[in-house]
């Protein structure tokens, strides 16, 4: 690193850098560690915390609602990744064909769910699948489909992919729009190129669109993954989980064990498996999905 | 080859499809505006009917009976205090990475990224436990500095960033001035500094806005509760008034909406771009 004109003495930089860690160790840095150390402890948050070593974790691989939380996240990702990624990615190409008042115009309804309070997006789908008065099921019975009119959140086969749904509103514009801006960063002289060759619009999209936004796969993968871990808010305030744990998720079950059932030790290993496993995601995708250089 | 024609019906058919995933992103916000200015007997006539008149009472009904105008002052009483320390904290640090030299550089950096990483979730439990005896539940502070703490990394790294763009002579025209680093850093580098710094506030001010974690565990007194938290509870004491329910929502999503729209360029460009890096 080159020497800044700027720099000083040590003692007297560290006056810049200190207020912001102190404040940052103090809330955040500190309590991770100190989750980290819990998980190694049973505690009902009054006596003293028991170190128990592994024990939390062993616990957690054969604890069924566990496993059906991690599995309902393996479900939640089709919703929280493919499928946004791949209706992102269809719109961007429809998208970057349209003028430019047209492009932002679309551009700016489409990134309006990702901006919302999710806690809140959570309480409005509520009622709109509400079985009596929601808008969906007036909606499905005003066009003749009213055997469909099922109490979606409430199904114990509907509720996840109900969950699933809205989490697809909510982040199928944000992928269109990073693509979009990758592929504005392309040279449309390869599209003519490819178009006076006569390829197909399929044919141009496999080979050429698709591994020229590998740089924007990458980065859609790698917040959606990594949304679908933290996922919490959203869930908590549609379906808190239910019914009988059909969308309990990692984070859920976190907030129930610790502090529902007081016992914060196993759910501080909940929580800290989580963390691990969004450590492990952003390693595998930054190693097995490499852009080609010079891209 | 495709005639003229073909492609012009493909081109329209492009257009539909786009079109409708538009409507389709908007029609939540659509329903929820027209049922906000509903009363319950034009609610009884159906989801998609039109109110025989507008009904603003709705919000007056929640922002006095819901106790909304509580939550969003509760919400502006946070959300200010935490755009102005993280912006200042993060100006000063992002100052020091941008430019100084101090021990243990690489570590902190490493720190702030692990930081970013590392959900909310995972460290609310020592969290609420050290807001405990620091005695610190149910106050305004339970709510504001652990997110002025969660926005260090970011603001951080993106001040720093944003510093590095600037020209280097400018800064040794003024080392060489003899000003102090404290003097150039709010005289010659923030001046400059007016675009990042509204970016930043603007991120800053979402983010705090819409969090709820930190509320929902770190507060349990109703007046001190943040909007996405009041809401919540308004509709866990409020499930059959829907036109009030949804006259609260609007309340908590509309200045989100705006800020929106009116950066709308700033917002996407710089959540998109600093999602690329």
């Amino acid at each position: 690193m080159k020497i800044s004109p700027l720099d000083g003495k040590p003692a007297a930089n560290l006056l810049f850098v200190l207020p912001s860690m102190i404040v940052y160790v103090v809330f955040v840095f500190g309590p991770i560690f100190a989750a980290a150390g819990l998980s190694f402890t049973e505690w009902n948050g009054l006596s003293r915390p028991v170190f128990v070593g592994l024990s939390n974790y062993t616990a957690l691989l054969s604890d069924a609602s566990f496993l059906l939380a991690l599995k309902n996240n393996a479900i939640l990702l089709i919703f929280y990744c493919l499928v946004p990624l791949a209706i992102g990615m269809v719109l961007a190409s429809a998208v970057s064909t349209v003028g430019s008042h047209e492009r932002l115009a679309i551009r700016t309804l489409l990134f309006l769910p990702y901006i919302m309070p999710s806690a809140v997006i959570g309480i409005v789908w509520r009622w709109l699948y509400n079985p009596v008065f929601g808008p969906i099921n007036q909606g499905l019975k005003q066009i003749g489909l009213g055997a469909l009119a099922i109490p979606w959140l409430g199904d114990l086969t509907w509720a996840l992919p109900a969950v699933g749904f809205v989490v697809v509103w909510y982040y199928f514009g944000f992928c269109m729009v990073i693509f979009l801006t990758g592929l504005q960063r392309l040279d449309p002289s390869i599209y003519e190129a490819s178009r006076i060759d006569g390829a197909g619009p399929i044919y141009t999209f496999r080979r050429i669109t698709f591994p020229l936004l590998l740089p924007e796969v990458r980065i859609v993968l790698l917040l959606t993954i990594i949304a679908s871990i933290k996922s919490f808010d959203l869930i908590f305030t549609m379906t808190r989980g239910g019914p009988s744990n059909t969308t309990l998720v990692p984070n859920i079950y976190m907030y129930e064990m610790g502090f529902q059932l007081s016992r914060y030790g196993y759910a501080a290993a909940v929580a800290i498996f989580g963390a691990i496993i969004i450590f492990a995601v952003n390693y595998a995708v930054h190693k097995f999905i490499k852009p080609k250089d010079g891209v | 080859m495709p005639t003229s024609a073909t492609r012009a019906t493909k081109a329209a058919g492009f257009r539909i499809v786009m079109w409708g995933f538009a409507l389709f992103a908007i029609v939540p916000f659509a329903l929820l505006i027209l049922t906000s200015l509903k009363s319950q007997p034009d609610l009884m006539r159906g989801a998609f009917a039109l109110p025989s008149r507008l009904h603003f009472e709705n919000f007056v009904s929640a922002w006095v009976d819901g106790h909304f105008s509580t939550y969003f002052r509760n919400s502006v009483l946070v959300v200010v205090p935490v755009v102005i320390g993280g912006v200042v904290l993060g100006t000063m640090s992002g100052f020091a990475f941008a430019f100084l030299s101090f021990p243990l550089k690489k570590m902190t950096f490493v720190m702030l990224t692990l930081g970013m990483m590392v959900p909310t979730e995972a460290y609310i439990i020592p969290l609420y436990y050290e807001m405990l005896h620091l005695g610190l539940i149910n106050t305004y502070a339970a709510l504001i500095l652990p997110q002025i703490a969660m926005s260090v990394p970011f603001a951080t790294l993106f001040m720093a960033s944003a510093m590095q763009q600037l020209p280097v002579d400018i800064l040794e025209a003024a080392r060489i001035d003899g000003a102090s680093r404290g003097r150039i850093l709010t005289k010659v580098i923030l001046p400059l500094m007016g675009p990042s710094i509204s970016s930043l506030s603007l991120f800053l001010f979402i983010w705090t806005w819409n969090e709820f974690l930190i509320p929902l565990i770190l507060v349990n007194d109703d007046s001190l509760r943040t909007l996405p938290l009041g809401m919540l509870f308004f509709q866990g004491r409020n499930t059959i008034n829907i036109p009030v329910l949804t006259a609260g929502a609007v309340v908590v999503i509309l200045p989100v909406i705006i800020a929106f729209l009116f950066f709308q360029r700033k917002f996407i460009d710089g959540l998109t771009a600093g999602a690329s890096k």
